[in-house]
């Protein structure tokens, strides 16, 4: 097997076709992929990390997919299978399991609120549309127009509503989230380094937000009227049009009611506003921010909107975008792969924004089964993707695999039978907890000294995730008498590989100097697994 | 967001005596602990008497008594000859030659969030920027990268306008020690059911495994997991810094009874460990009925404790690398309201600045006789942070790139107020 | 007289906070103690009452303000007594009387004695005519049970020239011989102190007024209830009667309606009525039932009373007020 891996890697300018897929769109789309991150290679004259094996794949690929660690039984079921397909078959597996479904569910919940509130509506609307697979250009049209494309349903409200006080943020978050520009250095004056965003794209976009409110039911709405002004750097006054991102415009409507009609208009939105019993306001025929979406999801600009997406699911698996920064998609930031980037946001584009396929088409890609090391004595570029990135786990990534992590093995394969949908969900409550004290990964994340304190000192490390009872791992440990095994078992409990030679003499010494307190012993060296790097990254 | 520091002064240095500069990311200092922050070494650190809710410039610092806005209380002379501050504050009054007085905020906003906000960013807040606070920049210009003592501590007892302070940008190996309800940081103590020579091994044991892992990863957020760890055992062993009853009695009488007084007698035992910042938050000021009572009470804590706490690091030795700084998030207005109280304020106010780098016993700055405007030294938050800087000797204008942006230290356009300086 | 006849019939605004005021019946006039230091006559018979200044004036806000014959005796932060001749409209002598703001002066039931209190928290007796010092005595904490400044904010003597009484901000009040000095008892009324050890770590509060009934057999404690947000002055007024004698609460009345401080007490001449008056951003003049504790009538205004004078037949009062002088009436 290592053997084969290394061939591959030899190979990897003329990526190996893929055996067998179900579907051949998308095994060509995998081998284009590759092949676009080939080229680059290529052109570098760049020799890339090898690829890793089953044992890391399955331990990187369920993180990623499953948001969780593999237990000990789909590790052992991963390796023992003689399938030439059982890659694609174990990513579909994950694919298909409840677990995705959630992992997904988060990774859209830190994307569009970037957990600045724990919502539980908000969440789960989400873990609905991920069960569905809802496409991305409708969880955009959802929740940027709730009031017309979830009219009873509060929930996608949560978007805007966090930020419907702040025209800044509602004009700037969008513009981050959906379209992968952070333009507010131009609010003040144009941007002084990227010529593409002047003050007028800034308020431009400012102009397709200036009229939404929320009324006290905690729904949204349009005004009738409201324009944008702003002053530039030479104290001139301007009216913003309807600008887009891209520089096309929206012409403004005249305002649909005037004098008195407007007055009552007005009055009956600052009533909606303030009293939740007041009647709906009337909705203008003319909406701006509806616009906004008709504008990002037309035919002119849609490519727009799809790069943004495929540019962050790249990110999400290589810890980098082909854009990087993600909020800084403009001209004087090309892509390290512009065809690459084009043929992803084509894909998308034509399988109606279909983002578990690429998801899976991207974790098939040999791209994606770099190691983490390389032994090319010249550092790699990050923008080749020669080689992969330790990614920090997400907070509910890491607490979810504490909690397999510190569970009995035995136990936890008795449970992902049936009704594994049910225990997930129990699972990811369970992980709740932990999951809202840790921070979430940014770019040039840095783990905080308190979680080095809490996990090193923390009194429910000790007595829930290191408790000696039998439904947790000391409890299984506990129960081998042979140091070797003990050893073993931990290491693949905790770390989902075998440990090496020098590391199963260590730790046995270590127990041995413990007879006396057995159990404590035990416990140690669970901690110390899962305080290790190794434990904290996918890598 | 990649963070890079760039120091346009140090780069045209090496420009002009050839040596290559690199662009040093804020993180690249993990892997380079030799190239840790001179100013490190010379021990400098900041404890920031956080006046939370709003303190009146007329009760404290710019007291006008006999005008219409003057309040009843009188003004009194200090050790400086020809300045005057409130008779509130007796014992500032005896000890001012160490203090700057700065009476000339104009920081315009006057809503408690987003005034926090500014006076912790120095700059106007922008959505998809997570600025810093102040005392995360100090942190990160003043500590050690492995130091074995926390670099930002943060005390905020009182619940009323309590919150996080955040690193931003710097990521979160910058974030502040918080203590809230407790004088000790939380996980700092070793449990019972491990033994300490265990919680070493243990230790051990880890390291063991993770260099293993980390051997030719060059990764800066692996990198920080370990500093992390590495850290663990030096904080613990730091533990009797936050323990105030290991001071002698006659000091803790010193420093008084109060919990602020308390608190600030806390921050002195951080700084001396070499603790770059220290915020030490007293709430709540906001006196918007009985702002006479409120303040005759609060000025009490605030005289007894900032002169006790100034006169001990004087003695030690420590005032002179330790900058203390008296600020809240705005002042209060001039007018009287009904209730005998005084309202939100932010175009004409005080703050002070002591010790390191300061030009004590002197008065920036300038309101007018009934102190509704500035009149003269207008200065604004990102002024202050940049006066800050300068005093520890931090260049004020040096660069964070954040993607395709540069965000200088202090405000763009902020300058130090070099009277103050000293 | 009916107390629901209570109603405000004239108002006169200026810049400034008056604190204290007294009258004289028998002349239409006003005296008022200002935030600007100053002390006014003021001439009611006047179709608009002017304000006429006094020569000589206080180091910070006049607090507080008695008439004894021809002189007026005032109080203020700036630690002094002062005495002023009424009709030279000047100042006779000045007397450095506290260490600490004098908050408050009444005269003795004969009106031979003057009697002061102040934040040293001091009670101190002066001789009305020659202004020297009679007495000084206290009951009272300089500090808090949280180590903060305490303040002594009220007190009063009984019609029958026996008793003094002091309160503070802890709600502590203690009962003197009037004559000897001595302590001859102690009320405790600790819901008019707010300590706030959680959110703020301050206080808000104490004991802002003390009345005895005309028959000096009962004492009335006016100040504030307990204060959620003590930013603001968001209590319900709070009144309290005691039995002089027995020491035990006879009232205990909270006003939800009119909020804030209750800054003096005056009882009817017949003692059916205790009149209150007061307020938060706004003033109040609120009338109870001396026996029952039922509110009888009460009524609003713009501006913070701070203090209220009664004319002899009690058919007038008269409130110093924020930026303002009401006239009240119960005829």
């Amino acid at each position: 097997m290592r053997f084969a891996i290394f061939a591959l890697a030899l190979f990897v300018t003329f990526p190996m076709p893929h055996s067998v897929f179900a579907d051949q769109g998308l095994s060509d789309f995998v081998v284009r992929i590759d092949g676009h991150i080939a080229a680059r290679l290529n052109k570098e004259g760049v020799t890339p990390a090898i690829l890793i094996g089953d044992t890391e794949f399955i331990r990187r690929v369920t993180l990623d997919l499953a948001g969780r660690i593999p237990t000990v039984a789909e590790l052992d079921d991963y390796l023992q299978s003689t399938s030439v397909n059982r890659k694609q078959q174990l990513v579909q597996r994950l694919i298909d399991s409840p677990d995705f479904v959630f992992q997904q569910r988060d990774q859209l919940d830190i994307l569009l609120l970037q957990r600045d509130e724990y919502n539980d509506p908000w969440r789960e609307y989400l873990l609905e549309a991920a069960r569905e697979n809802r496409p991305w250009d409708k969880l955009f049209r959802e929740t940027m127009l709730p009031e017309e494309f979830a009219a009873a349903d509060k929930r996608p409200v949560a978007f805007l509503k966090r930020r419907t006080n702040d025209l800044d943020a509602m004009t700037n978050d969008s513009s981050v989230v959906w379209f992968g520009v952070n333009i507010s250095c131009a609010k003040c004056h144009d941007h002084p380094l990227v010529d593409d965003w002047k003050q007028a794209h800034y308020y431009g976009m400012a102009a397709f937000f200036k009229r939404t409110f929320q009324t006290r039911k905690g729904f949204l709405g349009e005004r009738f009227d409201g324009l944008t002004k702003y002053t530039d750097i030479g104290g001139k006054e301007h009216e913003a049009d309807l600008m887009f991102l891209t520089g096309q415009r929206v012409d403004l409507q005249p305002v649909e009611a005037e004098g008195e009609a407007l007055k009552k208009i007005q009055e009956q939105i600052k009533k909606a506003e303030q009293d939740d019993k007041a009647d709906d306001p009337p909705r203008p025929a003319f909406r701006p921010r509806a616009k906004l979406v008709e504008t990002a999801l037309g035919e002119t600009e849609k490519r727009y909107f799809a790069r943004n997406i495929a540019n962050r699911l790249w990110a999400r698996f290589f810890g980098r975008g082909l854009v990087h920064p993600l909020d800084q998609m403009h001209s004087h930031n090309p892509s390290s792969h512009p065809e690459l980037l084009d043929d992803l946001t084509t894909e998308l584009g034509q399988s109606g924004y279909d983002l578990r396929r690429m998801i899976q088409a991207i974790v098939l890609t040999d791209s994606y089964a770099r190691s983490v090391r390389h032994d090319a004595t010249s550092s790699m570029a990050p923008e080749w993707f020669a080689v992969a990135m330790p990614r920090a786990l997400t907070p509910r990534q890491l607490s979810l695999s504490l909690r397999i992590a510190g569970a009995n093995p035995t136990q936890l394969k008795g449970a992902m039978g049936e009704d594994w949908a049910t225990k997930r969900e129990q699972l990811e409550r369970q992980a709740d907890g932990v999951a809202r004290q840790l921070a979430i990964p940014d770019e040039d994340f840095q783990v905080p000294v308190t979680e080095a304190l809490w996990f090193s000192n923390n009194q429910s490390i000790e007595t829930d995730l290191l408790s000696g009872s039998g439904d947790r791992i000391i409890g299984f440990l506990k129960e081998k008498k042979d140091d070797q095994q003990v050893v073993q078992a931990a290491t693949r409990t905790v770390l989902s590989r075998e440990p090496t030679e020098e590391e199963q003499q260590a730790i046995a010494d270590y127990l041995a100097s413990r007879s006396d307190r057995r159990e404590s012993a035990l416990k140690q060296v669970v901690w110390a697994l899962m305080s290790s790097p190794e434990f904290r990254f996918n890598h | 967001m990649r963070i890079q520091s760039l120091n346009r002064r140090s780069l045209l240095k090496a420009a002009a005596t050839g040596v290559v500069a690199s662009n040093m990311s804020a993180l690249d200092v993990l892997s380079q602990p030799a190239l840790a922050n001179e100013l490190a070494r010379e021990g400098k650190s900041v404890i920031l008497l956080w006046l939370a809710g709003g303190a009146s410039q007329l009760e404290t610092w710019d007291p006008k008594p006999g005008r219409r806005t003057g309040g009843p209380y009188a003004k009194i002379k200090t050790k400086v000859p020809g300045i005057e501050i409130s008779e509130l504050l007796p014992k500032m009054a005896n000890q001012l030659d160490e203090t700057a007085i700065i009476r000339s905020l104009n920081t315009k906003i006057a809503d408690h969030g987003q005034a926090y906000t500014l006076m912790d960013i120095g700059r106007i807040p922008e959505p998809g920027v997570h600025f810093p606070h102040l005392g995360s920049i100090i942190a990160h210009e003043l500590g050690q990268i492995d130091s074995q003592v926390p670099d930002f501590v943060y005390m905020y007892t009182q619940t009323e306008g309590r919150r996080q302070d955040s690193a931003g940008y710097l990521g979160a190996r910058y974030n502040p020690m918080f203590l809230t309800d407790k004088m000790m940081p939380d996980d700092l103590h070793r449990l019972d059911a491990i033994s300490d020579v265990d919680h070493h091994d243990r230790s051990a044991l880890r390291d063991f495994m993770a260099k293993r892992f980390i051997r030719d990863l060059n990764n800066p957020s692996i990198g920080s997991h370990e500093n992390a760890y590495s850290r663990v055992q030096g904080l613990m062993a730091s533990d009797y810094l936050f323990d105030i009853g290991r001071e002698p009695q006659a000091m803790r009488d010193h420093y008084g009874p109060t919990q602020f007084g308390q608190q600030c007698l806390a921050a002195r035992r951080l700084v001396e460990a070499g603790v770059p910042f220290v915020k030490v938050a007293r709430a709540w000021w906001d006196s918007h009925g009985q702002n006479f009572e409120t303040h005759r009470e609060l000025c009490a804590d605030l005289d007894h404790c900032m002169s006790a706490l100034l006169e001990d690091l004087k003695q030690r030795g420590l005032l002179s690398k330790t900058l203390v700084i008296t600020l809240g998030e705005f002042g209060r207005t001039p007018q009287i309201n009904g209730s005998l109280g005084r309202d939100h304020f932010a175009s004409a106010w005080s703050c002070t600045l002591s010790g390191c780098g300061i030009r004590g016993g002197t008065v920036y700055g300038k309101t007018d006789d009934d102190g509704h405007t500035v009149v003269d030294g207008e200065m604004k938050a990102g002024d202050l942070f940049a006066t800050i800087f300068a005093a520890l000797g931090i260049e004020h204008d040096k660069e964070h790139m954040l993607g395709s942006r540069p965000i200088p230290l202090s405000d763009f356009g902020s300058k130090p107020c070099r009277e103050v300086l000293a | 007289m009916n107390a629901k006849n209570l109603k405000r019939i004239d108002e006169w605004t200026s810049q400034d906070i008056l604190f204290c005021i007294a009258q004289d019946c028998v002349n239409s006039r006003l005296w008022v103690g200002s935030s600007d230091f100053k002390i006014y006559e003021v001439d009611l018979s006047k179709e608009k009452p002017t304000r006429i200044e006094f020569q000589g004036q206080h180091q910070s806000y006049v607090t507080g303000m008695v008439r004894v014959g021809q002189m007026l005796v005032t109080s203020s932060y700036d630690r002094h007594l002062q005495w002023w001749d009424i009709v030279e409209r000047k100042l006779i002598r000045t007397v450095r009387a506290h260490e600490g703001w004098i908050r408050r002066v009444i005269e003795s039931a004969d009106s031979k004695q003057v009697i002061s209190i102040g934040d040293d928290m001091q009670c101190k007796v002066w001789d009305a005519e020659s202004g020297s010092a009679v007495a000084s005595f206290s009951d009272h904490q300089s500090l808090t049970p949280h180590h903060f400044p305490s303040m002594l904010y009220a007190v009063a003597a009984s019609a029958d020239g026996k008793w003094i009484a002091t309160g503070d901000k802890v709600g502590h009040v203690a009962l003197w011989d009037a004559h000897r000095f001595e302590k001859v008892g102690e009320l405790e009324t600790p819901v008019m102190y707010t300590w706030d050890a959680k959110a703020r770590m301050h206080s808000i509060g104490g004991i802002r007024s003390l009345a005895f009934s005309p028959d000096s057999e009962r004492l009335a404690v006016g100040g504030t209830g307990k204060i959620g947000n003590i930013d603001h002055l968001e209590g319900p007024a709070r009144l309290e009667v005691f039995n002089r004698a027995s020491g035990q609460r006879e009232l205990e009345l909270e006003d939800k309606n009119k909020k804030g401080l209750i800054e003096q007490i005056v009882w009817s001449p017949d003692q059916q009525w205790i009149v209150t008056a007061g307020g938060d951003n706004n003033g109040f003049i609120t009338i109870y039932d001396a026996k029952s504790g039922e509110l009888q009538h009460q009524e609003g205004q713009n501006g913070h009373i701070h203090g209220i004078a009664c004319d002899e037949t009690f058919a007038n009062i008269f409130a110093a007020s924020h930026e303002r002088i009401s006239r009240w009436t119960l005829a």
